[in-house]
């Protein structure tokens, strides 16, 4: 199909209801009609634009920038949607912190996030140091996430994880290879990197010499080294 | 008449110009005819932009050459939500740089959603002479380095406001930069830094600046110094205190009941970050003054919250967590005749069921009993489109509703049908609503509502919602002041973004993500409408690499006279007629 506006898409069947071509824009004007929803004004909105373009037919080219580049036929979505792959790309993010949480939803503000968390850190440690001294106020349920930083080695971005949401080392170390493997080739190469963590005294230790449990009471921060030689 | 305006002394018609500050009042200004155009730019003062690349700084510079006063705006919206990926842009040292060779007298920089090196900040301090307000709103990539630098350098600041910015490396130390003549500082909003602050520098600048009446804490600054600071700036308007966790204790209680007793001027409170309610009562007092309080990072339970808000007749804008539950907004709606703005905010987001009771019966409440709402923010679990119809009429002044039901996609739980006939009856009501966000389970049919009726909507949120192109098509077509649209999720494609093109240009900005916009229908709209740019954010990698009717992972179209942007980093493709050429 030559296109007079040089208007080149990509060859979707919906595409030969708004031939470009013949001149007239032409509204399909049962298809108007039959949808209740599409008013008499849209109707004529459409036919003056018409009228329009057919008087000036000459000179529309340049001003193909007021026009729509698409003349809008009141059809919803042809059937051939790309075949159903239009939900391709669903923001589920499935390897990411939250998992199976839905990227940006419920709309809280990423820095509001942050406030929550630390409060809840901090009302840990606090609320601990508090028992200690038999303080007569009750703190709430406090949280059930324990959220740790990860770097690793090369790799500018840091991520930050909720640990709580695994419960062992195959499943965490199987979730930050997915997590960097868009950074390095690290599925190939993971054998050739370490994870390690960093204690409640401040050392770096290997993760995984130690049960699970005393790795999740410790941990601070984790780091993805690679292996010397 | 045109004649005889020209004829107008130029001093005269200066004159006349600076009793009118509204933005959109002087651009109609500039347009009535060459003269006009003249005189106005030259004693514009203030200028915003609404998007830092719609227009480029020298261009600014050139039309406006005497500007005091630039605010500026950086990422899409949708970054608070994560949705913009980290790196994406939104710059200001293009910025600054042009600014300051071009304005040594500018006085204010208001930036949002913006990156800020510290390198920024310092040309800011040693660039201007007569420096004042520095508003950096939800922005990042400064430490307190650059602050360091702001405070030393600028001998005038009278505000300095980083309201929800994320500062790297913070340190307390800082506020010691500000110089023992200063005393300028009108307003001061370091809410968002992590860092514990140095305690003896706050206190010597908060007494050595006697005009002080905005003073807003990090959650660091604990309660036991609170009544210090405060007994010496007794002239406060608003206040966001730090925490109120520690142990109770009489003498501090008594101390901070007896600092509050004595701000009678106080309007406004924030803060309470981690409150042991026993301290609650000290702020009593000024409770019945109070005309906004936020608590929005206040986890103070229902029962103890009901009796603070029960303290506080006049309110007119009040920010709080879910915990103040259905009842509490009965209550609030009882008491609170002047509320104009309520948010309320989830405690607990992700939990899977609800850990309050927060329904719709709240929001019917306050509409109900609150006659001068204007603004709603509303987070719940559940919604009926009787409620939300009920919501509608009750309260036809409202310019801004914003409702997130938490699930997405939930329909009205008692009939399961979709929300379109509730939110329906909202625009239909609302002849003034300006803004809206929508939630829950809707069709298409809500999208013809909203053209039909929502003629004043500037911004429009939209997430999971509709069911094809026609839904897009509704809002593009009938929304005639539409300015922002932002949607996620929804199954809106080419069609209706090709069909409405040439009505992107008449908006700021259009953000789709997640939605069946094919690279080749985005290659298109670049390569056509030369007035917009066109660009598509993937991280999955080139989108040539993929058949043209794949859909594209975001979308990001916003009109521009400045051209494609130079600073892009590798996930961001512009579909400029060059670069189409270059994939085609």
């Amino acid at each position: 199909m030559e296109l007079q506006l040089g208007l080149s898409l990509p060859t979707y069947n919906f595409i030969e209801n708004f031939d470009l071509n013949n001149g007239g824009f032409e509204p399909k004007d049962q298809m108007l009609g039959s949808k209740p929803w599409i008013s008499c004004e849209d109707g004529n909105y459409l036919d003056n634009k018409r009228s329009f373009e057919v008087a000036f037919e000459k000179n529309i080219k340049d001003a193909s920038q007021e026009l729509p580049l698409l003349l809008w036929s009141g059809q919803p979505n042809d059937e051939d949607d790309w075949n159903g792959e239009k939900k391709i790309s669903r923001s589920i993010n499935k390897n990411d912190e939250e998992e199976n949480q839905v990227v940006g939803w419920p709309p809280i503000k990423s820095w509001r996030k942050k406030v929550l968390h630390h409060q809840h850190q901090a009302g840990h440690v606090v609320n601990s140091a508090r028992m200690a001294t038999a303080g007569n106020y009750e703190y709430g349920t406090g949280s059930n996430s324990k959220y740790v930083k990860v770097k690793m080695e090369g790799v500018a971005i840091t991520r930050k994880i909720d640990l709580r949401l695994y419960n062992s080392y195959q499943t965490l170390t199987k979730s930050l290879i997915s997590m960097f493997a868009k950074c390095k080739n690290l599925e190939k190469d993971a054998a050739r990197y370490s994870l390690t963590y960093q204690d409640k005294d401040g050392d770096w230790l290997i993760a995984g010499d130690v049960p699970w449990q005393t790795f999740m009471e410790s941990v601070q921060r984790l780091k993805i080294v690679r292996n010397a030689g | 008449m045109p004649n005889k305006a020209s004829t107008f002394p130029e001093e005269v018609l200066e004159h006349v110009l600076s009793f009118i500050t509204n933005d959109k009042d002087r651009n109609a200004v500039s347009v009535v005819c060459k003269s006009w155009y003249e005189i106005e730019r030259w004693c514009r003062k203030r200028i915003f932009v609404g998007n830092c690349y719609a227009v480029r700084p020298d261009m600014v510079i050139r039309r406006f050459p005497e500007l005091r006063s630039v605010e500026l705006k950086g990422k899409p919206h949708f970054a608070d939500f994560n949705l913009v990926p980290d790196s994406w842009g939104g710059y200001f040292y293009p910025w600054i740089v042009a600014l300051a060779t071009a304005y040594p007298w500018l006085e204010e920089i208001r930036l949002k959603r913006m990156v800020i090196s510290d390198e920024s900040l310092e040309v800011i301090a040693k660039s201007f002479k007569n420096f004042k307000v520095l508003v950096l709103s939800s922005c990042e990539g400064f430490s307190t380095d650059g602050l360091s630098a702001i405070a030393a350098g600028c001998r005038n600041l009278r505000e300095l406001d980083l309201r929800e910015s994320e500062v790297d490396d913070p340190s307390g130390q800082w506020l010691n930069s500000f110089p023992d003549s200063f005393t300028s500082l009108v307003s001061l909003n370091i809410s968002c830094l992590g860092a514990e602050l140095s305690f003896s520098a706050l206190e010597r600048l908060v007494g050595q600046c006697p005009d002080l009446n905005n003073l807003q804490l990090n959650h660091a600054v604990p309660v036991e110094r609170l009544a210090k600071l405060i007994r010496q700036a007794p002239q406060l308007v608003e206040l966001g205190t730090g925490e109120f966790s520690a142990k109770l204790q009489p003498e501090i209680f008594s101390n901070l009941a007896g600092a509050f007793s004595v701000c009678k001027e106080l309007r406004s409170l924030s803060g309470f970050w981690d409150v042991n309610p026993a301290y609650l009562p000290a702020v009593y007092p000024v409770c019945s003054g109070l005309t906004s309080l936020n608590l929005r990072y206040a986890n103070i339970k229902s029962a103890d919250l009901n009796k603070l808000v029960s303290q506080c007749p006049n309110l007119q804008r009040l920010w709080v967590l879910d915990y103040i539950e259905d009842v509490g907004l009965e209550a609030l709606a009882a008491c609170c005749k002047d509320l104009t703005e309520l948010r309320v905010f989830p405690s607990d987001p992700f939990a899977a069921e609800p850990n309050v009771s927060l329904t719709e019966r709240g929001l019917v409440s306050v509409s109900e009993g609150c006659p001068k709402l204007q603004s709603v923010l509303y987070f719940c679990r559940q919604m009926t489109n009787a409620a939300l119809v009920t919501v509608a009429k009750n309260r036809p002044s409202m310019t801004c509703f914003r409702l997130c039901i938490i699930e997405p996609q939930a329909p009205d739980y008692q009939t399961l049908q979709p929300l379109d006939l509730g939110f329906g009856a909202i625009v239909e009501n609302y002849k003034d609503l300006r803004r809206l966000s929508l939630s829950g389970l809707l069709t298409d049919r809500v999208f013809e509502y909203i053209g039909t009726y929502g003629k004043k909507i500037e911004m429009l949120s939209v997430a999971f919602a509709g069911d094809s192109d026609l839904g897009l098509h509704h809002v593009l077509y009938g929304c005639e002041r539409l300015c922002k649209l932002e949607i996620r999720d929804c199954s809106f494609g080419d069609k209706a973004l090709l069909a409405n093109a040439a009505k992107l240009e008449t908006m700021r900005s259009l953000w789709m993500s997640s939605c069946s916009v094919s690279f080749g229908a985005c290659k298109l709209l670049g390569q056509k409408m030369p007035r917009l740019n066109v660009e598509v954010i993937d991280e999955r990698g080139p989108p040539e690499s993929r058949p043209e009717s794949y859909p594209v992972e975001k979308l990001y179209i916003y009109r521009t006279i400045a051209g494609p942007r130079l600073d892009m980093p590798g996930f961001v493709w512009t579909m400029d007629a060059d670069s189409v050429s270059r994939f085609s």
